[in-house]
């Protein structure tokens, strides 16, 4: 996997935010054409890694390539064709919408004025309104609409439906799948609103301490992580055809142990019947189950996100 | 339509929109020559990838329930008698298949879904 496939490659990038914070050895790929989900907690590191592809930060080391161009050095390229939601957004509450919305076509020579006043429609936005005055709802349909109509081949949307109610959020994200239908462009968003990101998403990264601890088609994420429930586990595991994230015995309602597998596949019940135990059930997990499964595994001590 | 569509289950999207497509051929909610969504479309109601839905339209189109028309759209194709009651078959053994799992979870035996389930059957017929 390169460039040429890759809409966004970063390639063992460093970088320190702070005392507390820090980003050692980062490779993430997003290819051409796909919705790739941003999972993780607050704070694990997903808006610095948008900064850092978005030429917003500075790596100390590695590479980063975006639509092939050679990022800090070639970001303005890359931005022209990027339609970027930040986590907050930056936008002049004096203007009307029709003056903000006249404003970021300015620069953007793609801008698409027919897609503008069609989605301003659609969204029952009053484009004399003051931006100001904007419910928090409305703000976040301007926003989108904005980064839209520029028409980039690249969304890169930052907690983009965070606070939105439902009815606003479902607007939001049907019109960006509007677009990938029409436009083909590629995807990339971070939330932590998991069940958002399973209906619409191909691919999913998960971000956990400035670590990608996963990144993998969302089939194979869903698919890959069980729950197994086990009677007489052996002691020790030994070498086990899957990963083992974790083992705990079952809570005292039945003999036996839960086990959380990953890169499960149906053959492996032979490692059970070779180790002497019993598998129960074989459940699968949800996103949402699973992503937090593989966070408590990856980390040393329970923690809250 | 597509009410029951449900992200979170282990059944891949455009496997759930397939089959929900298949199973409106073989009841005959849709008829030969009707069009589908497009793919736009299908992918605003269902709010999910559009990727998802070509994929359905692709696998749907392999296996003879629809024809692709260059620029017309997709259209439900005369499917024969034969492939629709496969079809049904296939669908009510997947949700049986769906309920022993269920009961087996539960510690419900195979010899008491056997005698719930015809009994239930019994009373369905009577109502």
């Amino acid at each position: 996997m390169g460039p040429k496939n890759s809409a966004i490659e970063l390639k063992n990038v460093r970088y320190r935010a702070g005392p507390s914070f820090e980003i050692r050895d980062l490779t993430l790929n997003v290819l051409y054409g796909s919705i790739y989900g941003f999972l993780g907690p607050n704070g694990s590191g997903k808006t610095t890694t948008i900064r850092l592809f978005t030429g917003m930060h500075q790596a100390t080391s590695g590479e980063i390539t975006v639509l092939g161009h050679s990022i800090p050095k070639k970001a303005p390229n890359a931005m022209a064709r990027i339609g970027y939601v930040p986590e907050t957004p930056h936008i002049y509450k004096a203007l009307t919408v029709a003056e903000s919305i006249r404003y970021h076509a300015s620069f953007f020579p793609t801008w698409d004025a027919d897609w503008a006043a069609e989605l301003l429609d659609r969204m029952a936005l009053d484009s004399d309104q003051r931006v100001g005055r904007l419910s928090k709802g409305e703000t976040g349909k301007l926003i989108i609409l904005q980064a839209l109509a520029q028409k980039p081949d690249l969304l890169v949307l930052d907690e983009p439906t965070d606070g939105l109610d439902p009815v606003v959020r479902r607007d939001v994200l049907t019109a960006v799948l509007d677009y990938v239908s029409v436009a083909g462009a590629t995807v990339f968003i971070s939330s932590h609103l998991v069940h958002e990101l399973e209906r619409i998403c191909d691919w999913v990264g998960v971000m956990d301490h400035g670590d990608l601890v996963a990144e993998l088609p969302m089939q194979s994420f869903k698919n890959g992580i069980k729950r197994i429930r086990v009677t007489d586990p052996p002691d020790a595991p030994g070498d086990t055809p899957f990963v083992l994230l974790s083992r705990a015995s079952t809570n005292g309602l039945s003999s036996g142990e839960t086990w959380i597998v990953r890169g499960w596949q149906a053959p492996m019940t032979q490692y059970f019947d070779g180790v002497g135990a019993t598998i129960r059930e074989v459940v699968d997990l949800d996103l949402e189950e699973g992503f937090v499964e593989l966070l408590r595994s990856t980390r040393p001590n329970p923690t809250r996100g | 339509m597509f009410d029951a569509i449900d992200p979170r289950s282990p059944t891949p999207l455009y496997e759930q929109i397939a089959a929900r497509i298949r199973l409106a051929v073989a009841s005959e909610e849709l008829q030969p020559g009707d069009p589908l969504p497009s793919v736009r479309q299908l992918a605003a109601i269902v709010r999910v990838n559009p990727a998802t839905v070509a994929q359905a339209y692709r696998d749907l189109e392999t296996e003879g329930f629809v024809s692709k028309r260059h620029g017309a759209g997709t259209f439900v194709k005369e499917v024969p008698v034969k492939g629709k009651s496969e079809e049904m078959e296939q669908q009510a053994r997947e949700l049986v298949s769906s309920l022993m799992s269920d009961a087996a979870r539960r510690g419900i035996s195979a010899g008491l879904l056997r005698q719930a389930l015809s009994d239930e059957l019994c009373n369905g017929t009577e109502k």
